[in-house]
């Protein structure tokens, strides 16, 4: 379903087995670390362009390590790797990267590797992996060590990686040493590997709670409820379904000039239960409760999406319904106003509901159903917080 | 490949993998509203059941149910023409691969999860990309409007089936890779006063089976479409493939394109948006890119969706002349709670006495045997063979809606065997269901020995508002004889004296002199001729007669003929296996209990 990042010492783990023998380090765990020899220090976050950023520190001592762990721990990172360092001559680094694409597999290959690949596309060369007899085709012109090569994609296909990065690639005759390596992996194939777990994926920048109180709830529903929280003095807040008509919503605000407005960005789908859609809806409450949009500027909350194919618009309206009475007063006392449009299975039955509801507790901006444009609930409520 | 001139040419039949009812319901809605003669789902593989209930305009019917491809009958195969793949991502390949190893010739299909690994997805493209037309993974499937609906799109009730016009064949092919939007348009389309020749919602995962270059070629090749509408979003390149397209005129029909996602300007990082594609990764994958190079193709690609809207309005379109679809059959449908099969023909009745002589119905060696044992001597007579035999045949069963077979039923599909439903069918026969035969003859018996006049019998016997056992029906009355108490009446001309029948028949007239309904019933019927038969024919005495009714023997009567109908109850549901049986929340009045 989605690609995620899995850490580099789970990626070699997984490519080099026992083999490897890189220490992975988390910030608060105590592990005994080797007390000499020469190492490679790294935050193993899936962190782009590591050594740019001073977060590599290459042939020091395990205390040397320490020291760089304790000052990338100050900045925020958690995770890190030490490896025995493996000396080289620039002119051995190779560049492999292999992408899962819709014929097979894509193969990258450059003789000359190193951080400045992407500046020298040219040396690049491509190759597509259909089937077993690719792979020996492209071992002899890339001059890779075949075994390698085939264990290596072996490995790519059973334990569903999507992409794999090793660069730089040290070959010597048939070894072939990957000293770094980034793994994007495909989530919908941890129910059939065993090879990396949830806990390898890493974890991105710390999030915002609501997101980490979205995210667990997520992942109990077969349906999909997304939550990106951008600005907490946002003055408009999102209540939206379906992934594609959200950003059809969204993109109005941004056209409109309301950009900037946006409190959060997400959305609900897949037919979630009536519970679910409270959980969901009251997280979102919470934020735009919470916020405090510049000079005391006026808040709306937009439910908005397209025609529903099988979501129930009764059922997730009612689970909203539940969610607003319960800050009922808070969001009147506010003067929040609430509009929506929306369409789709039991349509008339759902907006009936959310618009009593909200007449009742005099919280109604503007209401409308599947007749109407997908985005005039959008533009009601900007032209409500920008007037 | 086929065509979408194809799918419109014939009939198209759908096996469903996985159960998935409001979809399946949506679609035999869309079947009827298109007034198709025959429903498209024609089997469903799930576990668990054997059949699932579902409505074909007004009208219930089962649909077949089957726990393996392998076991769909025969005679089905050749008929099956698409998947509806409705399974988790976790089983969406290996299904997928068994139903095309199963019917080869099928056509396509579409499936329905949103976590099929990417890596099932390619291996699916090796294996059908080339000959099959498959939807998804993910998306809502493929519509073709009149013909056919595979799977959510274009909405799961009634009320959107009409309002998008989807029984009326139309000029515009609508497609996009987010399933919401893809009903978005579909409606649309038919605000804007045109009609939608098909559409197909690609899904957005990364590897969909049956590629937009693919559905583009599907639409340019479609006599019947004459515009393309698409919906796309940020990240991915796939309307690259639109613009490719173009520019080498495989594609010459007219392309109105929106592409979302500029609201990805606002904020500094990429955020992930509802699909796994919508992950910028290069410039030329924001909206802002995409729309230019579709622009400069040729393609029409507005900055906001109302003007979209507008560009839409323009498109031209062909004379629409809309099926009217009777809404009235779709409402107020209220499912049955149990299926059975009319065990017996009620309607059917024998005549076994006719000129005051038995009409031969064959030796009963069953009967005499059971009747002997019963009684514990030799039967003299063939009227008591035959009264017996016609009681036995009138009683196996009468309907579905009985207590006993209710719960024979419940039991059954409760997964218990024969023996407990039966005996749950059983236990239930008492003084209001099929247990009042020995009653009525202990009634009359005590009527004829008191020698009491029929009115009096009947002032002291219902003092402080009793029932009489063997008087009353709920649905016959005077005017509408019950037939089983006609047929069996006509052993009365057998006999040269009839004294409880003629007393039940005395006592039946003065209760429908008070109301119609308090007739003589089919229990009081058989107890007062058997009474009569076994005096005259069989010898009884008062005394024997008496011994018969303290041990229950008339009760019997209907024991034994009605366990064989509650047996026929439980193999239907065996049959049928609908899965636990739950009563309907509407059906069951629940009153909120004192709190103390």
């Amino acid at each position: 379903m989605s690609r995620v990042k899995i850490s580099e010492y789970r990626a070699k783990k997984i490519i080099l087995g026992d083999a490897y023998k890189g220490i992975s380090v988390h910030v608060d765990a105590k592990i005994k670390l080797p007390k000499k020899g020469k190492w490679v220090a790294k935050v193993d976050q899936g962190v782009k362009k590591r050594m740019k950023q001073g977060l590599v520190a290459v042939d020091i001592s395990p205390q040397a390590a320490m020291r760089a762990f304790a000052k990338w721990k100050k900045k925020g990172f958690s995770q890190f790797l030490l490896e025995p360092l493996v000396k080289h001559a620039p002119e051995e680094e190779q560049y492999l990267s292999l992408e899962r694409v819709r014929e097979g597999i894509r193969v990258l290959h450059a003789r000359e590797g190193g951080i400045d690949i992407e500046s020298n596309p040219e040396v690049v060369q491509k190759y597509l992996i259909r089937n077993e007899e690719d792979i020996a085709t492209i071992a002899k012109s890339s001059k890779l060590p075949e075994k390698f090569l085939r264990e290596l994609i072996a490995k790519f296909d059973e334990d569903f990686f999507a992409f794999l990065e090793l660069n730089p690639l040290i070959v010597r005759g048939n070894e072939a040493k990957p000293l770094d390596a980034a793994a994007l992996v495909d989530s919908a194939g941890a129910f059939f590997t065993r090879a990396w777990t949830d806990s390898d994926i890493v974890k991105g920048a710390a999030k915002h709670p609501s997101e980490g109180v979205i995210e667990a709830l997520a992942a109990t529903t077969p349906a999909s409820l997304k939550l990106n929280v951008l600005n907490t003095n946002g003055s408009l807040f999102f209540l939206l379904s379906g992934g594609g008509g959200s950003i059809v919503i969204a993109d109005e605000a941004q056209l409109e000039g309301a950009g900037k407005r946006i409190g959060n960005y997400g959305e609900y789908s897949g037919g979630p239960t009536r519970q679910e859609t409270y959980l969901y809806a009251k997280e979102i409450i919470k934020l735009l409760l919470a916020s405090r949009p510049p000079a005391g500027g006026k808040k709306a909350l937009v439910i908005a999406g397209g025609v529903a194919n099988f979501t129930d618009v009764k059922k997730t309206f009612a689970g909203i319904v539940d969610a607003l009475s319960e800050s009922a007063d808070a969001l009147r006392v506010k003067g929040v106003k609430v509009f929506v449009r929306r369409g789709g299975p039991n349509e008339v039955a759902g907006l009936a509901l959310m618009q009593e509801f909200l007449k009742r507790e005099k919280l109604l901006g503007s209401i409308y159903g599947s007749d109407v444009v997908i985005t005039k609930a959008v533009e009601d409520a900007i032209t409500f917080v920008t007037r | 490949m086929t065509s979408i001139e194809t799918i419109r040419k014939k009939p198209q039949s759908i096996l469903v993998l996985g159960n998935h009812p409001a979809i399946m319901q949506s679609i035999l809605d869309f079947d009827f509203a298109c007034r198709k003669k025959e429903p498209s789902v024609i089997a469903c593989i799930t576990a668990n059941r054997k059949s699932l209930k579902l409505f074909f305009g007004k009208q219930e019917m089962l649909v077949p149910c089957f726990s393996d491809v392998t076991r769909v009958p025969k005679e089905l195969g050749p008929k099956i023409q698409w998947m509806l793949n409705v399974q988790s991502g976790r089983r969406a390949y290996e299904s997928t691969v068994a139903f095309f190893d199963a019917f080869p010739k099928a056509l396509g299909g579409h499936i329905f999860a949103e976590n099929v690994p990417e890596q099932h997805a390619t291996e699916l493209i090796q294996r059908y990309g080339k000959e099959k037309f498959i939807a998804g993974p993910s998306g809502v499937g493929l519509l073709v409007p009149g013909s056919l609906k595979l799977g959510a799109i274009g909405g799961t009730d009634i009320a959107q089936i009409e309002a998008s016009k989807l029984a009326t064949k139309g000029s515009i092919a609508v497609v996009s890779t987010s399933g919401g939007m893809t009903n978005e348009l579909i409606r649309a389309v038919a605000l804007a006063g045109k009609r939608v020749s098909f559409s197909l919602c690609i899904g957005g995962d990364r590897f969909p089976v049956t590629s937009l270059t693919d559905v583009l070629l599907l639409a340019e090749n479609d006599p019947k479409t004459s515009a393309i509408l698409y919906f796309g979003e940020l990240g991915g390149v796939d309307e690259y493939e639109i613009v490719e397209l173009l520019r080498a005129k495989k594609l010459t029909k007219l392309v109105l394109a929106y592409i979302a996602g500029v609201i990805d300007e606002a904020f500094g990082e990429h955020m992930q948006f509802g699909h796994a594609k919508a992950l910028v990764a290069h410039k030329d994958e924001s909206a802002r890119a995409k729309r230019g190079a579709l622009r400069a193709a040729g393609a029409s690609a507005p900055d906001t969706f109302p003007e979209f809207l507008a560009e839409l309005s323009k498109l031209p379109s062909t004379e629409i002349r809309d099926r009217v679809i009777p809404m009235s059959e779709f409402e107020n449908r209220q499912k049955s709670i149990l299926s059975t099969r009319q065990i017996v023909d009620l309607d059917d009745v024998p005549v076994f006495v006719k000129g005051k002589k038995l009409v031969s119905r064959g030796e009963n060696a069953f009967v005499r045997k059971a009747l002997e044992a019963l009684l514990g001597r030799e039967i003299k007579s063939e009227i008591t063979i035959a009264f017996a035999e016609a009681v036995f045949e009138l009683l196996i069963d009468h309907g579905g809606n009985v207590s006993g077979a209710v719960n024979t039923m419940i039991t059954a599909r409760a997964g218990k065997d024969l023996v407990s439903s039966l005996a749950a069918g059983l236990l239930t026969i008492g003084p209001r269901f099929g247990g009042a035969v020995n009653d009525a003859a202990a009634t009359w018996t005590l009527g004829v020995q008191s020698k009491q006049d029929a009115r009096s019998f009947v002032q002291e016997r219902t003092k402080g508002g009793k029932l009489l056992s063997g008087i009353g029906h709920r649905k016959y009355r005077v005017g509408i004889p019950d037939p089983r108490v006609e047929a069996i009446a006509q052993f009365a001309a057998l006999l040269k004296k009839r004294p409880h029948y003629d007393f039940a028949r005395a006592v039946e007239k003065v209760t429908t002199g008070k109301n119609g309904s308090l007739i003589l019933n089919v229990d009081g019927a058989m107890a007062a001729l058997f009474l009569d038969i076994l005096v005259e024919a069989e010898g009884y005495t008062e005394t024997e007669l008496q011994e018969l009714i303290d041990a229950e023997f008339f009760n019997a009567l209907f024991v034994i003929p009605r366990s064989v109908g509650f047996i026929a109850h439980f193999i239907e549901q065996k049959k049928n296996d609908e899965g636990l049986f739950r009563l309907p929340d509407e059906l069951l009045y629940v009153r909120k209990s004192k709190k103390s």
